[in-house]
């Protein structure tokens, strides 16, 4: 048979190779460029881009009306992610530039500059070394539809847009109490934001413009102008609210900033839910199992399957199982092994509960290949748990399981003949928690993106946020 | 003794004696230092009476001795027994290198025989003469004569017959056939052996071709396994390579597959994302909006503004008729002569004053009830500029302006009728 026609199969590392260095991305976005710039010499502009490297460098409009804040966001934005600030006043400020030049007239002049005239100021400073590798934040910039247009039209695309918010009379009451200062242009506020240094306090000027009236006028521009920006870029723009303190304004930035918008790439989650007994791991993996067809893989019903099927695994299980001690992990990895092995999980991929207990076997499943890329962490507290698990009760008669908080069983008789399992006592459950306490921190810190999940409310709710933290790509988080 | 004597004499006639089983003496000499076992652990060394120094062994009657005491010491003494000992040793080795007949043979014995020509007798006593000389003063000294010495003892002679002793022929016949026998035999012996020889040289020589032929055919097949290993390896080799290879082609096959169902969104998504970026537009929608929306609000505003103004002017038609008709009706109830209406230069001129009225009140209205783009804002500003400079200053005002303004409107107005 020839080799091009005989049944292939791919092995898994191909997509995992693929999801954990985000090849789909990087080609995405080395098209985009090839079709927007158009070279003659494709291939060594594919591999100047590719050195490049800057795909997630920070690309990021901030819009806002006058007094929200832009500035100081978009400064704090600057520093924190160590990129390049760009808005009307510097663009004109710069030294070097006869563009630059020519606007500073106009400025002058007429204290506006023609939509233009600034977009090839933008285009020329973006495409700076500086720039080009550290990205580029945008104070202001664009102001009306036509500068986003031609923006757009140049192929100058940001990733994020965030646009400030707040009702008028707050930002005109705000922006009287404005102030900057000369040297390091920073924006403060004589309420909300003021100086500690004696020295900055002293040399803080009042700006131009900020009258009540002025500040109407200028509102009454922005939001004639940005109903129509908006829609210029429907699926990147984040509507922060401007009107609480300037800290969360940035916190909440920072974190929009940070995520990455979800791409085509094909994506197999394969899912490791981490969290005492009783957090409810099992109903999560079941609920995930049943919405997206991923395979719920339990470990103690694993080992159970292993010995009702009486294979060789399952009567050396078996006698484990007989004398009440702990499978060894060998065995158990083996058994873990071939079941993650088989087609439809690596297909559909996987949903594992139940299984690394502590470091060692943390270890011995990466080593064995099998790398979770989501792993979440259930934090239920302690007497929540216990409230969970020991009122736990099964009928003998009927089998079925009731709680006698949750589901209580609906008639006294039924109630009477109700039966606790062993394993449910108060000593049983805080002997597992205490295991499970000593364990967590190493867990976490070797499986590091880990994403905590607050598992005391009710399970739909967990559900909501499991989904969004597997659906959604993994922030970068900037060190 | 002198304890016997008195043992003797004393009443019990005991006399002392000793008596023992013999048993041999310990040799009371040690050997090496104090040591601290204890002398039980050890074992008894028993001292031969042969070699007791102490045990005058031979003749006691002539005692040994002593030195006397003004000699030194019996370092010195032992020291000179020594050195005696060594020269007679050395002595003894000396005559033991001396060359000596050996030794007789077992019931044989040395004899001592003169071998000079003239034999001597020797006997007990020996014969001594006294023999004087003197020589002549002058003569010279004569040559020695020979020494012979003199005859003694009886010459006797015998002589042995032909046929006396033994017959020759039958003496000699056994010691021939001996001789003669053992000759052949030894010469049979050594034709034997030749034959011998030759017939092991034979065997020899067969057995070395044997073993030739064997080698040859070891080398043979050792050679055919050499060369089956070599081809088995390069074979296997061979296959190897050819199983490295299809993994390879397999894995590239499925690198490619996976590379292609991986990317098969990519085409769609790269477009997507460029046109919700913007890049990609529709061009008749962008230049709808840039090109044609502007023209068509700013013409959209002119209707409207002429619309407007059309109305304004006939409210301001009707108005002037009103009150020029309210003015005539008042004169009238005076004078009862209702003066003409002057639509020629006065009608302009009151028609200027209200018009300027209404265009005040409209202007300002305006901005209310059109709902216009902001383009026509700035050209709106000096419009009204130059009509509230005409409303302010009604008299001796650049009249041209308005007259042209006038003008175009009474011109659009007939374009609107």
């Amino acid at each position: 048979m020839d080799a091009t026609t005989a049944p292939h199969r791919i092995p898994p590392e191909m997509p995992q190779y693929g999801e954990a260095n985000h090849i789909f991305e990087m080609m995405q976005n080395m098209l985009e460029q090839l079709l927007i710039h158009q070279p003659t010499d494709p291939i060594p502009f594919m591999i100047d881009h590719l050195q490049l490297d800057n795909d997630y460098v920070p690309k990021i409009l901030v819009l806002g009306p006058p007094a929200s804040g832009k500035t100081t966001v978009a400064m704090w934005l600057c520093k924190h992610l160590r990129s390049n600030l760009l808005s009307v006043e510097n663009l004109i400020a710069r030294q070097f530039s006869s563009l630059a030049a020519g606007a500073r007239q106009h400025y002058q002049k007429f204290k506006t500059l023609p939509s233009g005239l600034l977009v090839r100021l933008v285009q020329a400073r973006l495409r700076e070394e500086d720039c080009v590798t550290r990205g580029w934040i945008l104070d202001g910039i664009p102001e009306t539809r036509e500068q986003a247009l031609l923006l757009q039209t140049l192929g100058i695309a940001p990733r994020h847009v965030i646009v400030l918010s707040a009702p008028d009379t707050v930002l005109i009451e705000r922006n009287l109490g404005k102030r900057v200062d000369p040297l390091t242009g920073e924006v403060y506020h004589t309420t909300f934001d003021w100086p500690p240094q004696p020295e900055i306090q002293n040399r803080l000027l009042v700006p131009a413009g900020i009258s009540e009236g002025e500040t109407a006028r200028k509102l009454l521009e922005f939001h004639r102008n940005i109903v129509r920006i908006a829609p210029s870029y429907p699926k990147i723009l984040r509507v922060i609210p401007a009107d609480q303190p300037c800290v969360d304004v940035f916190c909440q930035a920072l974190t929009y900033v940070q995520t990455i918008h979800r791409s085509n790439a094909p994506f197999t989650p394969r899912v490791l839910l981490l969290g005492p007994m009783g957090s409810g791991k099992s109903l999560q993996a079941a609920l995930l199992a049943q919405k997206y067809g991923l395979v719920n893989v339990c470990c103690g019903q694993l080992l159970k399957e292993a010995v009702a099927d009486k294979s060789k695994y399952g009567k050396v299980i078996l006698s484990f199982f007989e004398k009440e001690i702990a499978v060894p992990d060998s065995i158990i990895m083996k058994v873990l092994g071939r079941r993650l092995d088989q087609q439809d999980c690596v297909e559909r991929g996987w949903v594992l509960h139940g299984f690394p207990r502590d470091l060692d076997q943390a270890h011995m499943l990466n080593s064995l290949g099998y790398k979770p890329n989501r792993v979440f962490f259930l934090n239920v507290p302690f007497d929540s748990i216990l409230e969970r698990l020991t009122l736990r009760r099964t009928d003998p008669v009927t089998g079925e399981r009731y709680h006698l908080m949750y589901k209580p069983p609906p008639t006294v008789e039924i109630q009477a003949r109700l039966l606790q399992n062993p394993k449910d006592t108060e000593e049983q459950v805080k002997l597992k928690m205490d295991l499970f306490c000593r364990t967590s921190a190493e867990l976490e810190q070797f499986y590091q993106p880990v994403l905590p999940l607050n598992g005391d409310q009710d399970p739909y709710t967990v559900f909501e946020h499991l989904e969004s933290g597997i659906i959604n790509p993994l922030p970068n988080k900037v060190p | 003794v002198a304890s016997a004597l008195t043992d003797r004499a004393s009443p019990a006639m005991a006399t002392y004696t000793y008596t023992s089983r013999p048993r041999a003496l310990p040799c009371q000499r040690r050997r090496y230092r104090d040591n601290l076992m204890q002398p039980a652990e050890e074992p008894v060394r028993y001292g031969n009476i042969m070699y007791d120094r102490r045990v005058i062994r031979g003749n006691t009657y002539a005692l040994q001795a002593e030195p006397p005491p003004g000699q030194p010491d019996p370092a010195e003494i032992q020291r000179r027994q020594q050195a005696k000992r060594r020269a007679l040793a050395k002595r003894r080795a000396q005559e033991q290198l001396r060359p000596r007949t050996p030794e007789p043979v077992e019931g044989r014995k040395h004899v001592d025989v003169q071998t000079e020509l003239y034999l001597e007798e020797i006997a007990d006593r020996i014969i001594e003469v006294d023999m004087e000389c003197q020589t002549d003063a002058f003569l010279d000294r004569p040559p020695t004569p020979l020494f012979i010495p003199a005859k003694t003892g009886k010459d006797v002679a015998t002589q042995i017959l032909e046929g006396e002793l033994f017959d020759f022929d039958l003496e000699v016949k056994p010691m021939l056939e001996v001789l003669v026998g053992k000759t052949i035999e030894q010469s049979l012996l050594e034709v034997m052996e030749e034959e011998e020889l030759a017939s092991l040289q034979a065997s020899q020589y067969a057995f070395e071709e044997l073993r030739n032929v064997e080698l040859a055919e070891v080398q043979r097949l050792e050679e055919q396994e050499r060369r089956h290993r070599e081809e088995k390896e390069r074979r296997k080799q061979q296959q190897w390579q050819v199983v490295h290879k299809h993994h390879e082609t397999a894995e590239k096959i499925a690198a490619r597959a996976f590379a292609q169902r991986y990317l098969a969104d990519l085409l769609p998504s790269v477009f997507d994302s460029l046109r919700d970026g913007g890049y990609f537009y529709d061009p008749v929608e962008r230049d709808i909006e840039i090109g044609f929306l502007p023209w068509l609000m700013n013409e959209v505003d002119k209707t409207m503004e002429y619309s407007i103004v059309g109305r304004t002017v006939l409210d301001m038609l009707i108005r002037e008729v009103v009150e020029k008709r309210l003015s005539l009706y008042e004169p009238k109830e005076d004078r009862q002569s209702p003066p003409k209406p002057e639509d020629g230069l006065g009608g302009p001129g009151g028609v200027r004053d209200s018009l300027v009225d209404y265009a005040f009140q409209d202007h300002g209205a305006s901005p209310a009830q059109r709902p216009l783009p902001d383009r026509d804002s700035p050209p709106r500003a000096p419009h009204d500029g130059r009509s509230v400079e005409g409303v302010s200053s009604q008299e001796g005002r650049p009249m041209e302006e308005e007259d042209e303004q006038t003008r175009k409107f009474l011109g659009r107005e007939e374009l609107f009728q």
